[in-house]
């Protein structure tokens, strides 16, 4: 996520010379765009019409917006979209019109928006007991956290609950350090791992870190196959880590934390081999290592259930947020009971931690993507995507590079291909007009030039083929 | 820590057995062969022999089909960690809640005086709150603020507007850890310094930064902190200058001249502490500590997790009753009625700093914890519960003090409205905390139909924080229950 202000002052000067063109076009139905080959692209049919909106209007929303809220809070688009109402892959603004989401919320919406087995879940548990605590007893934790530990490997079966990623990883990092009793923690560059005291340290990217104490996190260099200077050599990238232990620390240290895939770095997979050197380093050192699951748990690499599990690890510990629950605030920290037991030198306690509403949202997501075979449609819609897109990639110089797994992919956008230097304007531009053709994408990269595209794991191929049609149709306008 | 926390609890159980010569019979249904004596009936002695009646409450919950209590503590103990503790020695499965009762497995009814601790503020199922959350959940559970939705900006707007002062920016986050947290960051950023003070005995989150902020060993990981300095709490029962808050706030200016650099980034409290045992500050103590601050440079932080939205009867916000205005006020448990939601509310000259850099949340804001959030805040302006929260609760108040009267342990009832703290004591004049009687009365309690909670570093305090819909008549049915209990040790 880059600053706007500047683009914005370029970017408007570009969309003007656009409209000029846009005035040629003769009147078509509001989604799609008619141009001079004559072939548009398409929105899949959907069997749903949302109730009609009576709420404010974007701009009311977006005047209190700028009077009660973060003067630092954004949205995408150079005129924001007004979002009320959901149904699986699809979005609808306050006009009904309908969106394809290929961005799921930041990859939390999973199962779909509103699926009707997760709201039922909510609905009726909500009915019943909404909260209550931990202090007593209630079936729908202990139900949430069995089924959640069954999905993980080796002894990691001791679950606790959070309200967001940013909670899971702080929760991880503690434990960490307690258990070890070293303070020194080994995170990625480029990464996120949420926005607390602790979090912000291991997250690396400057435009996320404020100038504030931010103690026993080291940095290691990303292994990037795609801008990082070793290539897709895993192992070269691992000494870095080595280095970083035996010249940086006491030679012991609490931890490492990584993601499988950088989402808000760029959708960028580490480099094969790397994690399982890392991890073997880390052990060697007495640190635990930590996967941090929030975006590429929960079958969106359609390849395997976690994202560490593609590079043929086993943490120690694995944080979970964002799809767990389809939407629902709830976060998540696994370990093994040894690990675990750390916590019971005092007393932790998280309030509405595995309040009974969120994990019987979590239980029926777990449900929803077994029944629904979610992580394979991941896995073959996810490839049939990627394949598309790389052979758009082929067509076109501005695309340098297509990466991910299964429903977790990027798009690098570059203004010249060996310099690899990002194409920030376009990325801008086309993700704007994807946005008016009906596709919603993320933005995501250190340069803010790389599309992120984590839709709900129901997308459809014939949503695949209009996602890249649209992209093709507007790249080969610019 | 449960299984410590156990065996302390067993062996003071087994120690007061064997001091009071205590016979266990468990009490059944409050209806079973007693004659129909009304609850609120002032004779003393009849409390004494005859277990108090719950207030009747036309609802049924809904049979249930679930695992058993004993199914679910194995799965706990097997999936979530020795750490996660419970109350009661048989813990209580509860399945269903309706206002200010809670159902166990076998549809038994029980006074829930603690409301999940501070949290259901308008009632378990609130009608209203159920309707928001439910239609909302139908149409848009989640899409994040990188798109608009009203939601948020109609719930900023509405809390924005039960602030006074200039505090009007407001940040949604996932807990009061989570607020405390960015209050924090925001205190440090505004002010350039990294000095924080907050008092001893207070809670302010269980996250690794919060811990520090947190004054209680029990809660606090041996984890570094950083630049946080504990003060002297202005406790008038246990405190050395009882409630003379001026004493109390040197210390603070002392903390100042001598612990720091003389600049700070800030200052957090809660205005009646919640798990430190319904502590109430001493009057007029934050008057002075908030200017002692503003002169270091720092900011004034309100922790309003607990004492928010009404609950002290008086003013809709704990920090009112002290008669200041904060420059930051965090909010949690009773904003959203058990949602996962919590707030930031500070002033935009503050908030500007935070647009130095991208902070973001994911969850904060949603669509679904808005409506709740705002659903909430027109319930409780709807059904009065604050004027109510005043009325029950001096009622309550005033119970218990005829209490204290009668009996010895009771060593000090305070707080204020629904937010009550009862310490238990085995010595009038030493304070000696009565941990023993504490739990087996706790025990008692339940078996009575009376859920309360319990807090002080000591555990010796009883603390009653009941949905802001309890009545006089719950209140009696509490203060008969506790009466009657007292009366059996």
């Amino acid at each position: 996520m880059q600053r706007f202000t500047p683009a914005r002052r370029l970017f408007s000067e570009f969309k003007c010379s656009l409209r000029r063109q846009r005035r040629c076009f003769s009147q078509v139905a509001p989604n799609v765009i008619d141009n001079n080959d004559g072939f548009v692209p398409k929105m899949p049919s959907f069997d749903y019409s949302p109730p009609p909106y009576t709420g404010p209007s974007a701009d009311e929303i977006l005047s209190k917006r700028k009077e009660y809220l973060s003067p630092a809070m954004f949205t995408l688009y150079s005129k924001p979209l007004n979002i009320v109402d959901g149904r699986m892959q699809y979005l609808f603004d306050d006009k009904g019109r309908r969106y394809l989401d290929a961005f799921g919320g930041i990859a939390t919406v999973c199962c779909g928006h509103c699926h009707p087995d997760v709201v039922e879940a909510i609905v009726n548990q909500t009915k019943r007991l909404q909260h209550s605590t931990i202090l007593y007893l209630n079936h729908a934790i202990a139900d949430f956290a069995e089924a959640l530990a069954n999905k993980l490997p080796g002894n990691l079966k001791v679950v606790f609950f959070t309200n967001s990623g940013t909670e899971a990883n702080e929760l991880a990092m503690m434990i960490a350090r307690l258990y070890t009793g070293c303070h020194d923690i080994i995170s990625v560059r480029n990464a996120y791992h949420g926005n607390a005291s602790g979090t912000m340290g291991a997250t690396a990217q400057s435009i996320w870190k404020f100038n504030v104490i931010q103690s026993g996190v080291h940095h290691a260099v990303n292994p990037d196959p795609y801008r990082g200077v070793f290539g897709s050599d895993g192992e070269k990238y691992a000494r870095d880590v080595e280095d970083l232990i035996q010249f940086g620390t006491s030679g012991n240290i609490a931890g490492f934390v990584s993601e499988a895939i950088q989402g808000v770095g760029g959708i960028i997979e580490l480099a094969p081999g790397y994690l399982p050197a890392v991890y073997s380093t880390i052990k060697k050192a007495g640190g635990l290592c930590i996967a941090d699951e929030v975006q590429a748990g929960f079958a969106r690499t359609g390849s395997h259930f976690w994202g560490f599990e593609n590079h043929g690890v086993v943490p120690d510990i694995v944080t979970m947020a964002k799809g767990i629950g389809n939407g629902i605030p709830l976060g998540a920290v696994v370990t093994t009971p040894e690990i675990a037991a750390v916590l019971t030198r005092r007393s932790y306690f998280n309030t509405f931690g595995g309040n009974p509403v969120c994990t019987a949202a979590g239980l029926a997501v777990l449900k929803v993507i077994e029944k629904e075979k979610l992580q394979e449609n991941a896995l073959v819609v996810g490839t049939y995507l990627k394949e598309r897109l790389t052979a758009l990639k082929d067509k076109y110089e501005l695309i340098g590079d297509v990466r991910g797994r299964g429903l977790m992919l990027g798009v690098e956008l570059v203004s010249d291909q060996k310099l690899k230097t990002p194409a920030k304007l376009e990325t801008l531009h086309i993700m704007d007009q994807m946005k008016e053709m009906g596709v919603l994408v993320g933005k995501g990269g250190f340069y803010g030039n790389v599309f992120r595209i984590t839709p709900p794991l129901c997308f459809t191929k014939e949503d695949a083929d209009f996602l890249v049609d649209a992209m093709d149709h507007i790249i080969a306008r610019i | 820590m449960a299984m410590l926390q156990r065996r302390i609890l067993k062996s003071t159980l087994e120690e007061a057995k064997a001091r009071f010569n205590f016979n266990w019979y468990p009490i059944l249904s409050p209806c079973a062969s007693f004659s129909t004596l009304p609850s609120s009936s002032t004779t003393a002695t009849a409390h004494d022999h005859v277990p108090p009646h719950l207030p009747p409450f036309d609802y049924q919950p809904k049979p249930y089909n679930g695992p058993s209590a004993d199914e679910i503590l194995a799965k706990r103990k097997r999936f979530l960690g020795p750490s996660l503790f419970y109350y009661y020695q048989k813990p209580l499965n509860i399945v269903e809640g309706k206002m200010q009762y809670l159902y166990d497995e076998s549809g038994r009814r029980y006074l829930d005086a603690f409301a999940g601790i501070v949290t259901v503020s308008c009632g378990h199922c609130h009608p209203e709150i159920l309707n928001a959350i439910v239609e909302q959940s139908k149409l848009l559970q989640h899409a994040t603020t990188i798109y608009l939705h009203h939601a948020i900006a109609d719930f900023a707007e509405a809390l924005a507007f039960k602030m006074p002062g200039n505090l009007k920016v407001v940040y949604f986050v996932n807990s009061g850890s989570e607020a405390n947290e960015l209050a924090m960051l925001m205190a440090r950023l505004y002010t350039g310094s990294l000095g924080m003070i907050s008092l001893r005995n207070a809670y302010h989150g269980g996250s690794s930064s919060t811990i520090g902020l947190t004054a209680l060993n029990t809660w606090k990981y041996p984890i570094p902190e950083g630049e946080i300095h504990h003060v002297m709490n202005p406790d008038p029962f246990r405190g050395v200058f009882g409630s003379d808050a001026t004493r109390y706030a040197k210390e603070v200016q002392d903390h100042i001249e001598y612990g720091t650099s003389g600049k700070v980034a800030g200052f957090i409290a809660e205005t009646i502490q919640g798990v430190g045992g319904a502590v109430e500050l001493a009057p007029g103590y934050l008057k002075q500590v908030y200017d002692i601050v503003r002169k270091a440079g720092g900011v004034c932080i309100a922790d309003e997790v607990q004492t928010g939205f009404g609950r002290t009867g008086s003013h809709y916000w704990g920090f009112e009753t002290q008669g200041v205005i904060p420059d930051i006020v965090t909010m949690a448990k009773g904003i959203g009625n058990g949602l996962p939601l919590g707030a930031v509310v500070t002033t935009p000259e503050i908030a500007s700093v935070m647009a130095q850099k991208i902070q973001f949340n994911t969850f904060g804001g949603n669509p679904v914890c808005s409506a709740g959030g705002l659903a909430v805040l027109r319930v409780i302006d709807k059904e009065k519960r604050q004027a109510h929260c005043a009325d029950v609760g001096s009622h309550l108040i005033g119970r218990l003090r005829s209490l204290q009267d009668k009996h010895d342990i009771i060593g000090d009832v305070r707080g204020r409205g629904l937010m009550v703290g009862i310490e238990l004591v085995t010595d009038r004049k030493e304070k000696t905390p009565a941990k023993a009687e504490t739990a087996i009365l706790f025990e008692k309690m339940r078996e009575l139909g009376v859920l309360v909670g319990k807090g002080g570093l000591h555990g010796n305090v009883f603390r009653i924080k009941p949905p802001m819909c309890f009545s006089k008549d719950d209140a009696d049915f509490l203060v008969d229950a506790l009466d009657y209990a007292m009366s059996k040790l």
